[in-house]
C-alpha cells in the first residue's frame, strides 16, 4: 500500500536470528577473481564469501562490476572466461552452464527479464519442469500450484495471465517466485526491487527473511541502500571491479557504505534548486480535461486530467503502480491510448493528434521507464543510440549525414553524462544497467527539448549517478524548460518536484506545492482519499498557480 | 557501424577461395575466361537483387515476391520492345514505374494493415507469378526484334571499350580521393583524430591497384561487362544510403528495436515503404540483366531468386531478424552463391542436386545466422 520504501517499521526491524557464522565453512566462496572483456576489466582480483542463512548484499556503482560477479557466480559467464576460483562448500566448481549452477543450487534472477512474453504466468513459473500427466502437461495442476504460489506471495495474479499483460513490478515478481519455487540454496538477486512499489518490495523482503530463517543464503544486489540495510547481514562493497571491503552491517552505516562506494563523500541527497518564478511565464504546456482510453471504442483509462506547467519547473506525478503515470506521458509523446476528451496545448498552439516524431519536433522529451523496450537499440554502439532522434540536426542538405559532427555531438553527450565505457562505439547491450539509462537520458536531451518527461529515470542507478541525475533537473530548469518526474519514489518525488500531482487509477487524486509536501498526503491522496486535515487546505486542484 | 569480428570477416573470403579452388580443380575452364565473363554477369544479377533484399532485412522484414517480381518486370519491357514495338528505354522505363508502383503498393499495404511481410510478399510470389505469365502469354518473347541490338538485349552483352573501363575507374578513384580528403579535412575541422595519412594513402593505392588490375584483366577479354558497371553503381548507392544518411541508421534501428525506434521519433512507417520502394528498383535492374542475360523471357525467368538473394545475404552476414550486416558481407555472399550456382552448371550437375545444394547452402547460412545471433 505504501509506495516508497523506506520508512515503514517491518523493514527496518532486521530479525537477528542468526549463529555465529563467522565459524561456519562458506557455502559459497570467490578467490581472485578477474573478468575481462574487450577494453574493460570488469572485476579486478575479487573475494567474496557467502555463508548458509545470510543475506550479502553488493553495493557499487554504476559499472562496479556487481552483475558481472553474479553472472560467474551462477555460471552466466562459463568457467575459462575468467581467471580465479570459485569454490562450493569448500570445493571448487567450474559452471559451464547456467544449469549447473542451478544443480549446485544456485538460482539467479538477471537485471533482465528471462520470461517468455507469449506465455502465461503459469507456464512461465513451470517453463521446463512442468507437472505432466503422461506425456501431456497437467495444465489443471500447473495452473492450481502456480496459483498457490502466486497466493503465498500475496499477489493478485491469475495463473493464466500471459506475461505480456503484465506490468514491469509484476514481471519481477513473477520471477522471484519461479526462482523460489525451485530448491535453491542460494537465491541471487540483480536489482529485483528497481520496478518495485513499496508494498511489493515490504513482502518481498519478508519472504527473503522467512527464507534466511530455513537457511537458505541470499546475494542481493540494490542501489536502494535502505533496503539493504534493512534485509541484508553483510555488505560487500564493488568500486571498479575491485572489493572493496566487507562489513557487517551492525558496523555500517549509510554515509560510510556510500564513501566506499564513490570513493569520497556525497552532500545533499536531493540538491534541488528552484528556477522557477510562478507568474511571470505563460505555460510551455498546459493539459485540459483529459480523457484517453487504450483504444478506440474502449471505457477510458486516464480520466479528466488537467495541469499547467510552466518553464523553469518541475512537475512530480506520483501515484501507485497502475495509476496511469507512465500511461499519461506516453499519450503526451503520442505513443499511447486513444484521446476522447481534452486538449493538449503547447506553448499556446494545439498539439492535438500527436505522434513521437511531432512530439519530438515540438519540443517534448520522454525517458521511458523501460528503456530495454522502448529506449535502446541494444545490438548498437552508443553513439548510434545517443544521435538517434537527433539526426536530422546532422544532415546536409537534408540527405548525408556529418558524421564528424555528429561524433562530436555523441562526445560531448558520452562525456558530460560520464557514461562508463572504453569509447562511444562500444555496443550498448553491453554496459551496466545505470550506464544504460544515462544513455537513453542523453538521447532525449539530444533533442534539445523544452519539456523533459522523466518516467523513473533513476532506477537501477547508483547514488552518484542519481546525484547527476538530480543536477541534470537542476540545470535543465536553469534553462527555463520543464520537466515532468514520474517517481516511485516519494522521497524523490518530494526532494525534487516544486509540485506534485498524485494519480489514483486515471484520475487525479491530489495536488500539492511544495510547502504542502508530506509523505501521509501523499500517500492518502495516491489511495484515493484525503488525508486528515489536508483536505480542507489542500483539496485537488485547487492551486494550479 | 555494424562491423563483425575479424575472424568472421576472413571467413568469406577463405570460403570464396576454397569454392573456387574446388571447382577450378574439378575442371579448369572454371577460371577460363569465358566462365569467368559468364560469373561476373551472373554475379551481378544476383548481387543486385541481393542489395534490396539487405536493406529490406535490415529492417527485420523479408520480401518473398521478388523472383517473381524478377520475371514480371523483365517481361513487361521485352512485351513492349518486341510486341509492341517501343524503344527499348521507353519500354524499360514503362516496366520500371510498374516496379515502383507495385513495390510501393506492397509496402504501404505491409504498414497500412500490419499485415506479416512474410504473408503479403507469398501472396506477391504468386500473384506476380501469375501476372508475369499473362503478360508474356506463356509463350518466350525475346528482349528484342530480329537481330537488331537494343539497350535491352545489350545490358549483359555490352562491355565498355578498354579505354571508357579505365576512364571510368579513374574517375571514381579520383572521386574517392576527394571524398576521403574531404572527410579527414572535416573530422580535424572538428579536432577528431584521424587515422595516420600514410595509412589512407596506402588504403587508396591498393584501391586504385586493385581495381585497375581488374579493368586491364577485364579488357584482356572484352572489357568490363555492363552490367558489373551497374552492379557497382547499385553498391555504391546502398553504401551511401545504409552508412551515410537517417535512412540507413532508422533501417538499422527499425531492426534493431522497433518499438524504440517508434519512440525515438523514427517516421517507421514511411522508412518501411522507403525500402520496399528500393526493392522494387532493384527487382526492376535486375529483372532487365537477367531477361536479357536469358535473350528472351520465358516462364522460369526468376524462379528461385529470391532464396539467392536471402542467401547471399545472410552468407554475408546480415541478420534475418534485423539490425545487422553490410553491403560487404551482401556482395561477398552474393559471390559466393553465385560461384557455387555457375561452378555446379559448369560440372554439369543434374538439377535435382542442385536443388538440394541450393537449398543446403541456404540451410547452413540461416543456421550460422542464428548461432551467430545469439551472442
Ligand atoms: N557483456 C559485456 N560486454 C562488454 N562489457 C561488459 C559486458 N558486461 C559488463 N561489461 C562491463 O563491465 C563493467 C561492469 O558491469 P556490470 O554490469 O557488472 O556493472 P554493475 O555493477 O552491475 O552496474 P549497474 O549497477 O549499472 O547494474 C561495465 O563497465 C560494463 O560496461
Ligand atoms: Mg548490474
Amino acid at each position: 500500500m505504501s509506495d516508497q520504501p523506506s520508512p515503514t517499521p517491518d523493514l527496518t526491524n532486521r530479525s537477528l536470528g542468526l549463529g555465529p557464522w563467522s565459524f561456519e565453512k562458506p557455502l559459497l566462496a570467490a578467490r581472485g577473481l578477474t573478468k575481462k572483456f574487450p577494453g574493460v576489466i570488469a572485476l579486478r582480483d575479487v573475494a567474496f564469501d557467502l555463508r548458509a542463512g545470510e543475506v550479502h548484499a553488493l553495493c557499487g556503482e554504476n559499472g562496479a562490476g556487481k552483475s558481472t560477479l553474479i553472472k560467474l557466480l551462477s555460471g552466466i559467464h562459463p568457467h575459462g572466461s575468467y581467471e580465479g576460483e570459485l569454490l562450493v562448500d569448500g570445493r571448487a566448481v567450474a559452471f559451464q552452464h547456467i544449469r549447473d549452477a542451478e544443480a549446485a543450487g544456485i538460482a539467479v534472477i538477471t537485471q533482465e527479464f528471462a520470461l517468455v512474453d507469449e506465455l502465461s504466468v503459469a507456464e512461465n513459473i513451470f517453463l521446463g519442469r512442468a507437472p505432466r500427466r503422461g506425456l501431456r502437461i497437467d495444465w489443471l495442476e500447473m495452473n492450481r500450484r502456480a496459483g498457490e504460489l502466486l497466493a503465498d506471495f500475496g499477489l493478485a495474479i491469475a495463473p493464466e495471465t500471459p506475461v505480456r499483460d503484465l506490468g514491469i513490478g509484476q514481471k519481477q515478481l513473477v520471477e522471484i517466485v519461479r526462482a523460489m519455487d525451485k530448491k535453491t540454496r542460494v537465491l541471487v538477486l540483480d536489482e529485483p526491487t528497481a520496478a518495485l512499489t513499496g508494498q511489493e518490495v515490504a513482502v518481498l523482503l519478508d519472504h527473503l527473511r522467512r527464507l534466511r530463517a530455513q537457511g537458505t543464503a541470499c546475494i542481493y544486489i540494490s542501489h536502494k541502500l535502505d533496503e539493504v540495510f534493512a534485509i541484508s547481514d553483510r555488505i560487500t562493497v564493488l568500486r571498479d571491479g575491485a572489493s572493496i571491503t566487507t562489513l557487517a552491517v551492525r558496523d555500517a552505516s549509510v554515509p560510510l557504505v556510500i564513501k566506499h562506494m564513490v570513493g569520497r563523500e556525497l552532500g545533499d541527497l536531493f540538491p534541488r534548486r528552484s528556477g522557477f518564478t510562478p507568474d511571470s511565464l505563460e505555460p510551455i504546456i498546459s493539459v485540459r480535461g483529459l480523457t484517453v482510453a487504450p483504444a478506440k471504442n474502449s471505457p477510458p483509462f486516464l480520466r479528466e486530467i488537467s495541469f499547467e506547467l510552466r518553464g523553469g519547473e518541475v512537475l512530480g506525478f506520483g501515484g501507485l503502480m497502475g495509476a496511469g503515470r507512465s500511461e499519461l506521458l506516453l499519450h503526451l509523446f503520442g505513443a499511447w491510448g486513444h484521446r476522447a476528451a481534452g486538449e493538449v496545448t503547447l506553448r499556446g498552439a494545439a498539439f492535438s493528434d500527436p505522434t513521437p516524431r511531432a512530439a519530438i519536433t515540438r519540443g517534448l522529451a520522454l525517458v521511458t521507464e523501460d528503456r530495454k523496450r522502448y529506449g535502446l537499440v541494444l545490438d548498437q554502439p552508443i553513439g548510434f543510440n545517443l544521435s538517434l532522434s537527433s539526426l536530422p540536426q546532422f544532415t546536409r542538405a537534408s540527405v548525408s549525414l556529418d558524421l564528424p559532427a555528429e561524433h562530436v555531438r555523441n562526445q560531448t553527450f558520452f562525456e558530460s553524462l560520464r557514461v562508463k565505457a572504453p569509447d562511444q562505439r562500444a555496443r550498448v547491450g553491453g554496459l551496466s544497467g545505470g550506464n544504460q539509462q544515462k544513455v537513453v537520458l542523453g538521447k532525449s536531451l539530444m533533442t534539445g527539448p523544452t519539456v523533459v518527461m522523466l518516467d523513473e529515470p533513476t532506477r537501477g542507478i547508483d547514488v552518484g549517478a542519481k546525484l547527476e541525475v538530480y543536477e541534470l533537473i537542476n540545470r535543465l530548469t536553469a534553462e527555463g524548460k520543464a520537466v515532468i518526474l514520474v517517481s516511485s519514489e516519494l522521497p524523490e518525488l518530494m526532494g525534487m518536484s516544486d509540485r506534485i500531482i498524485m494519480l489514483h487509477e486515471g484520475k487525479i487524486g491530489g495536488e500539492f506545492v511544495r510547502a504542502d509536501f508530506s509523505q501521509e498526503k501523499l500517500l492518502a491522496a495516491a489511495m484515493g482519499r484525503r488525508a486528515a486535515g489536508a483536505a480542507k487546505d489542500q483539496g485537488p486542484r485547487t492551486n494550479t498557480q | 557501424m555494424t562491423s563483425r569480428p575479424a575472424p568472421q570477416l576472413l571467413a568469406l573470403p577463405l570460403a570464396l577461395l576454397a569454392i573456387a579452388v574446388f571447382f577450378a580443380v574439378k575442371e579448369p575452364a572454371f577460371l577460363g575466361p569465358r566462365n569467368l565473363t559468364q560469373l561476373i554477369v551472373e554475379f551481378s544479377i544476383v548481387g543486385t537483387l541481393a542489395l534490396g533484399m539487405f536493406m529490406i532485412l535490415l529492417t527485420g522484414q523479408i520480401d518473398l515476391s521478388i523472383g517473381s517480381g524478377v520475371g514480371l518486370i523483365g517481361g513487361v519491357a521485352a512485351v513492349l520492345v518486341f510486341q509492341q514495338g517501343w524503344s527499348a528505354p521507353a519500354a524499360m522505363g514503362t516496366a520500371f514505374i510498374v516496379a515502383l508502383i507495385l513495390w510501393t503498393a506492397m509496402g504501404t499495404l505491409i504498414v497500412r494493415q500490419r499485415i506479416p511481410s512474410f504473408i503479403i510478399t507469398l501472396g506477391g510470389l504468386l500473384i506476380f507469378k501469375g501476372l508475369f505469365w499473362l503478360v508474356i502469354q506463356n509463350s518466350t518473347i525475346p528482349v528484342s526484334r530480329g537481330d537488331q541490338e537494343n539497350l535491352y538485349s545489350r545490358l549483359t552483352t555490352y562491355y565498355l571499350p578498354s579505354s571508357f573501363g579505365f576512364a571510368l575507374v579513374a574517375i571514381v578513384l579520383v572521386a574517392l580521393g576527394i571524398l576521403t580528403w574531404r572527410s579527414r579535412a572535416a573530422r580535424s575541422a572538428h579536432q577528431l583524430a584521424n587515422p595516420p595519412a600514410v595509412r589512407a594513402v596506402g588504403q587508396w593505392l591498393v584501391m586504385a591497384a586493385a581495381t585497375l588490375g581488374l579493368v586491364y584483366f577485364f579488357n584482356h577479354f572484352r572489357g568490363v561487362p555492363l552490367s558489373l558497371v551497374v552492379l557497382a553503381a547499385t553498391a555504391g548507392a546502398v553504401y551511401f544510403l545504409t552508412q551515410h544518411t537517417p535512412f540507413g541508421r532508422y533501417l538499422y534501428a527499425i531492426g534493431g528495436n522497433e518499438e524504440a525506434a517508434v519512440l525515438s521519433g523514427i517516421a517507421v512507417n514511411q522508412v518501411l515503404v522507403g525500402a520496399y520502394v528500393l526493392m522494387g528498383v532493384t527487382v526492376a535492374l535486375t529483372g532487365f540483366m537477367t531477361t536479357a542475360y536469358s535473350g528472351a523471357s520465358t516462364t522460369t525467368v526468376g524462379d528461385l531468386m529470391e532464396l539467392d538473394a536471402i542467401a547471399a545475404c545472410v552468407i554475408g552476414g546480415t541478420a534475418l531478424k534485423g539490425g545487422r550486416g553490410t553491403v560487404w558481407g551482401v556482395i561477398f555472399g552474393a559471390l559466393i552463391i553465385t560461384a557455387l550456382l555457375n561452378g555446379m552448371t559448369l560440372l554439369a550437375v543434374s538439377p535435382e542436386i542442385k536443388f538440394i545444394a541450393r537449398g543446403a547452402v541456404l540451410t547452413l547460412a540461416v543456421w550460422m545466422d542464428v548461432k551467430l545471433g545469439r551472442r
